[in-house]
């Protein structure tokens, strides 16, 4: 039970990072929140609605998503669109996801051999 | 329906603990994410009020949601000023009680209360002196974790250097507890011996109701010696904190010649023991009185000014230390 807890822990921490880089590539193309959530979960990117939606607020506050009211439906809903800064640091992020994940892959084969 | 739904409920309890200018945004953004996950737990077959009250359930306390929104911590004090925070109050704790508490001691002392008086004074002084102590301390970190620190700035808390490690505890500061206990102990009993006096001698049957010292030192003398005694505690504890050095020892010098100077004057002028009392012993005691009154002076000074060279010798040993190593 506690290495289960561990785990979770572990993995949680492993993919903190990379939901803020699903966001931000996702929302190259706006969508609300649940949307996202709902894409997110069938990609098998695992998010929780009370981690991602404070999450998008707060990279709307750093300037790198922006947002805007859609009220055509009944229910208004917030859109969310990926700035180009957003862009800029998904690039950068994205770059260093390869790094780290050649040099892992580099690491697992030391092993192997 | 009634006229006011859960959600309803819900969001007005958020919104109400953010600033105005944020209230709105934050109601809408609430309804359409409170509005979305219900309606996914209809598709799911469940009852819309089913849904709804599971949908809040899943969003948590409202007073946290708030706050987070806002980005106001939901702690008393936070990692930022906890350090800070803990070393100031175990440092108020440390100084200022004793200090406060020994001031109410020598105040109820002075106006003459009994002992059983005294110790309730000083134990209730010193437990509403702590919760003072820790109640404003906290109060003012608690305000300075919502105060927000201008860009770029940490607030009031230091900047940790490595000349801030603490130095190791070498085998003088145990021994330093030693003789911190020591003293401590020794002037509790000479404070309360030199106050209790007043009232007799039980053991000594001439003098079981008399007062040994003139009261007449009360009006001054008797208070000065007290405080002294206070002093030499602070000063037990300093050496204890920092080992001896220069500074202390001279410090001890003062101390020594404040104890010894009046005290031998008092005696020698014939004020300090009371002249009943002295009778009641049937001093001086035939020759004997001779010969031990100045055997007791030169015992007195001696002592004093062994113990006033012990304090240069100590202070000249751990300077050595320092520079050896």
């Amino acid at each position: 039970m506690n290495t289960d807890e561990t785990t979770a822990g572990h993995l949680q921490e492993l993919r903190r990072g990379t939901v803020v880089l699903a966001c931000l590539v996702r929302l190259r193309t706006p969508d609300y929140g649940y949307a996202l959530l709902e894409s997110l979960n069938a990609l098998g990117i695992l998010v929780d609605a009370n981690t991602l939606y404070p999450l998008l607020r707060r990279l709307e506050k750093q300037g790198l998503l922006t947002s805007e009211w859609n009220t055509d439906e009944a229910r208004p809903r917030k859109f969310y669109r990926t700035s180009p800064t957003g862009v800029e640091l998904a690039d950068t992020l994205m770059t260093d996801w390869r790094r780290i994940d050649d040099a892992l892959a580099g690491l697992t084969d030391g092993d192997e051999s | 329906m009634t006229a006011n739904t859960l959600t309803d409920r819900y969001v007005w309890a958020a919104a109400r603990s953010v600033p105005e200018a944020q209230r709105d945004e934050l109601e809408r953004e609430l309804r359409e994410r409170i509005g979305d996950a219900s309606d996914a737990l209809v598709e799911q077959g469940r009852t819309p009020a089913d849904a709804e009250h599971a949908a809040l359930t899943a969003l948590g306390d409202p007073a946290a949601l708030a706050a987070e929104y806002v980005g106001r911590p939901l702690q008393l004090i936070g990692p930022r000023y906890f350090l800070v925070w803990w070393r100031l109050l175990k440092f108020l704790l440390a100084v200022v009680l004793p200090i406060a508490v020994a001031a109410v001691t020598l105040g109820q002392l002075l106006s003459g209360a009994d002992v059983d008086e005294v110790i309730g004074s000083a134990v209730a002084g010193a437990f509403s002196i702590a919760v003072h102590l820790g109640f404003w301390t906290t109060l003012v970190f608690a305000i300075l974790e919502r105060t927000p620190a201008a860009a770029g700035q940490r607030g009031i808390d230091l900047e940790w250097k490595p000349e801030m490690l603490p130095q190791i505890a070498e085998d003088g500061r145990t021994n330093r507890l030693v003789d911190l206990v020591a003293s401590l102990v020794l002037l509790g009993i000479f404070g309360v011996l030199l106050v209790m006096q007043q009232f007799g001698l039980p053991w000594v049957d001439a003098l079981s109701s008399m007062p040994l010292l003139d009261p007449a030192l009360w009006s001054f003398w008797l208070p000065y010696f007290l405080v002294l005694i206070v002093l030499e505690a602070a000063f037990a504890v300093a050496v204890y904190l920092r080992g001896w050095t220069w500074g202390l020892a001279g410090a001890n010098l003062v101390l020594g010649a404040a104890w010894v100077v009046p005290g031998l004057w008092l005696y020698a002028t014939g004020q300090l023991f009371n002249p009943a009392a002295l009778e009641a012993v049937g001093w001086p005691w035939g020759d004997a009185g001779e010969v031990i009154a100045p055997i007791a002076v030169v015992v007195v000074i001696a002592g004093a000014a062994w113990d006033v060279i012990e304090g240069f010798i100590k202070a000249a040993r751990s300077q050595q230390r320092i520079t050896a190593a």
